[in-house]
């Protein structure tokens, strides 16, 4: 596959987006253009790691390869009020500390099942999580999961978003193939 | 008037000059150029061809930046607009934002428009359901508004002619408050809402569920296909146009048909800033516009004028037509004109689930939505202490509800699993609302638009009747829904500002007399015969039924009607 396709498979994956690659972007900046997070680049890989912890790559692709953090991203930026926008990044910003002293280090350097392991406890734990750290898991799950469920991959290949049903049936038996909507 | 046009009268001169070209506009259009008039339709807002002019129509969820929700920077700008269920991402476009044409609220009214070629009947729920005389004698038995001077009898012939080129998907289902029409084969009830349909039938006598009746080709006849529109194909994403035709709208069925006949100019950008009355000849002679972008003032000339602005954009031209002759409006010897407006009720919901017919799921999509069940509350005599009642449309749906919980290979796992959820069923409150003289629109002192033009001023609200209608509603549902053996109801009564049903009606009302109403039984100006009124403005009370194919009917009977006129010299 040559390059230049391989790129636009990858944007088309991450949704119309103009995404650029991380990996192009030399400044501390976060790799998307962002009108209100305040987001850097290392926190930007953190997410992607986050992400891929919560939605891993198996047989099927992982949230790195259909760039969800970058969904994240743009959505909370775009689509959440000023409240979760705020929660969301102080929320982020206290997890690498919450992480390190919880799990001895930083989760970048954490095996992918102690990476699990940190991500679990913030849902189990009910005190003495630093502020705003759930409210940031709650909405990176959900935009997550959102953005995987809305990703071409899942809907062409796992499960089936038709453009054109052509047929309505109101009877219809379960356990055959299901599609969606 | 700095830029008045003087030049070329006779090229601003047509037979006939139809305001706005929405669902009535269109079907205007259609009938005088296929009766051979040279016809001019004004629109508003830009051109919208179809197929040509509907840039998402063919996007898939993922291609929209946020997946067809709004921005909080959108909604925001839009408080009104984004109210509505069908301003998302993929339609927006095709909506009025708030910024752009503000209007004053002196109580809540949110105002949903669409300044397009073709306006709201590309946005519309398409459903089709007639009038009877239940609803026509309505305002006579009950005693409220005036009484309608037209009867079923005088639209039923309309209804067929309108139906049949539209294309309207139903079953005969033998109602005589909602009378059969030309139906192709209609949508099927789902297992739970034929579930639904079976239990009320069996328990009440007057109550009915039925297939929604929607204006879809379900199977296309030879009017279809010679407007190049094809079978619905279930997409139910209606509201970007469709690229089959496969629901009624101007833009794909009247607006093309009636270009073909060579007999049409249709004028987007264009705005009409009054209905232009000579008082020497006693009669309407034209209208005057002004270009949306150059603001150049044009005046156009015709032998009669529909006016098809959308209810309240109508109301609001009569309004500002003023002469010596028509000092409060065009038409407005009564000084009723822009009162007695009336909307539906739509302020309340219920939601259930059903554990039963597991078995079953939906497979593809319905285009009429589902149920209907046509009004029973003070059908055939006054049962309540509120006056008319309310239709309910009732549907289930049964979805994918995956597992959330957890992370990793285990959720990636569950949350592409067929898993589905329990069947989920609503419905939601259709309510007549009771026409007052405190319902009005006017235009308003100080506050003009952009191009000069008063802007309208609106003080509508729900009065009593409409919260005792509003609570029936609620407990027969609920008393339905545990019949039907459903679990977990929950009413919703959040209440939503009129408007927001897009329903609005009235203001220039149809009546026999001209002291009390402002159109007479032809949808004509009682005091200036080559004016006719035919969109929702005319509506003398609103029933239960969504209006638009009664506007249609009412058109296409009225242009019949002026046409015969215009060969006896009447007009």
């Amino acid at each position: 596959m040559k390059r230049r396709t391989a790129i636009q498979q990858i944007l088309i994956l991450a949704g119309g987006v103009v995404l650029m690659p991380s990996c192009l972007k030399s400044s501390g900046k976060a790799s998307i253009k962002l009108e209100h997070l305040d987001v850097s680049l290392e926190q930007e890989n953190l997410l992607a790691d986050i992400a891929e912890t919560i939605l891993p790559k198996t047989d099927t692709p992982g949230a790195k390869d259909l760039k969800l953090h970058l969904y994240v991203l743009k959505m909370v930026d775009d689509c959440h009020p000023e409240k979760d926008r705020k929660a969301f990044v102080q929320g982020l910003d206290s997890f690498q500390d919450y992480c390190t002293e919880k799990m001895g280090a930083a989760f970048a350097r954490l095996s992918a099942a102690d990476r699990e392991r940190a991500l679990s406890s913030i849902s189990s734990e009910h005190t003495g999580l630093p502020v705003h750290v759930k409210d940031f898991f709650k909405i990176m799950k959900a935009r997550c999961i959102d953005g995987y469920l809305n990703s071409e991959y899942v809907m062409s290949k796992l499960v089936v978003w038709e453009l054109i049903p052509g047929r309505y049936n109101g009877y219809f038996p379960v356990k055959t193939r299901t599609t969606n909507g | 008037m700095a830029n008045f046009n003087i030049d070329g009268k006779s090229q601003q001169t047509f037979d006939a000059i139809v305001i706005g070209s929405g669902i009535s506009g269109g079907w205007a259009a259609k009938e005088f150029t296929g009766k051979g008039l040279r016809t001019l339709v004004l629109e508003r807002g830009r051109d919208v061809k179809h197929l040509k002019d509907y840039p998402t129509t063919n996007m898939y969820p993922y291609e929209f930046p946020h997946r067809g929700a709004l921005t909080e920077e959108i909604k925001a700008e839009n408080p009104v607009a984004s109210r509505c269920y069908a301003f998302r991402e993929d339609a927006m476009h095709f909506f009025v934002k708030d910024k752009e044409h503000p209007y004053v609220q002196e109580k809540p009214f949110d105002w949903i428009r669409g300044y397009q070629v073709g306006g709201k009947s590309l946005l519309w729920a398409r459903q089709t359901q007639r009038w009877s005389d239940f609803d026509f004698e309505g305002p006579a038995r009950d005693d409220f508004a005036v009484d309608w001077p037209i009867r079923y009898k005088d639209l039923e012939h309309w209804y067929s002619y309108v139906e049949r080129f539209a294309g309207i998907a139903g079953n005969r289902d033998g109602l005589a408050e909602l009378p059969d029409g030309e139906f192709l084969p209609g949508f099927p009830l789902n297992a739970v809402e034929d579930h639904f349909r079976k239990v009320i039938h069996s328990k009440y006598t007057s109550r009915k569920v039925i297939s929604a009746r929607c204006a879809h080709l379900s199977q296309p006849q030879a009017v279809h296909l010679e407007q190049g529109r094809g079978k619905c194909q279930n997409r139910v994403l209606c509201q970007r146009g469709c690229p089959f035709g496969g629901y009624f709208s101007s833009n794909a069925a009247t607006l093309p048909w009636a270009e073909k006949t060579g007999k049409l100019t249709l004028r987007p950008d264009a705005i009409v800033e009054s209905i232009i009355y000579d008082e020497q000849q006693a009669r309407a002679t034209g209208v005057r516009v002004i270009d949306a972008k150059t603001k150049k003032v044009t005046e156009y000339f015709a032998r009669v004028i529909f006016v098809n602005a959308a209810a309240l954009n109508t109301n609001l031209i009569l309004l500002n037509s003023t002469s010596s002759r028509f000092p409060q409006g065009l038409g407005n010897d009564s000084g009723v004109l822009g009162k007695y407006v009336a909307f539906h009720n739509y302020s309340a919901r219920i939601y259930a689930e059903f554990d039963g017919l597991n078995q079953f799921k939906t497979d593809g999509r319905n285009p009429a939505g589902g149920g209907y069940m046509p009004r029973f509350r003070n059908l055939l005599r006054q049962e309540t202490d509120f006056k008319r009642g309310y239709a309910a449309g009732f549907s289930a749906y049964r979805g994918f509800e995956p597992d959330m919980s957890g992370i990793g290979t285990s959720l990636k796992k569950n949350i592409t699993e067929n898993n589905l959820g329990p069947w989920r069923v609503n419905s939601h409150m259709m309510g007549e609302t009771i026409p007052k003289e405190s319902n009005y629109v006017r235009l308003s002192r100080d506050k003009k638009d952009a191009w000069g033009i008063p802007q309208l001023q609106i003080s509508v609200s729900y009065d009593d009747n409409d919260a005792k209608m509003k609570a029936d509603y609620l407990e027969q549902l609920e008393e339905m829904f545990t019949v039907a053996g459903f679990k977990n109801i929950r009413r919703d009564d959040a209440s939503q500002a009129p408007g927001l049903d897009i329903h609005e009606m009235g203001g220039a009302r149809m009546g026999h007399d001209p002291q009390t109403s402002v159109l007479n039984k032809w949808n004509q100006v009682h005091a200036c015969k080559n004016v006719f009124v035919t969109d929702g403005a005319c509506m003398t009370s609103t029933s239960t039924q969504n209006p638009s194919l009664t506007y249609m009917a009412l058109t296409a009977r009225a242009v019949d009607y002026a046409v015969a006129e215009m060969k006896r010299s009447n007009i």
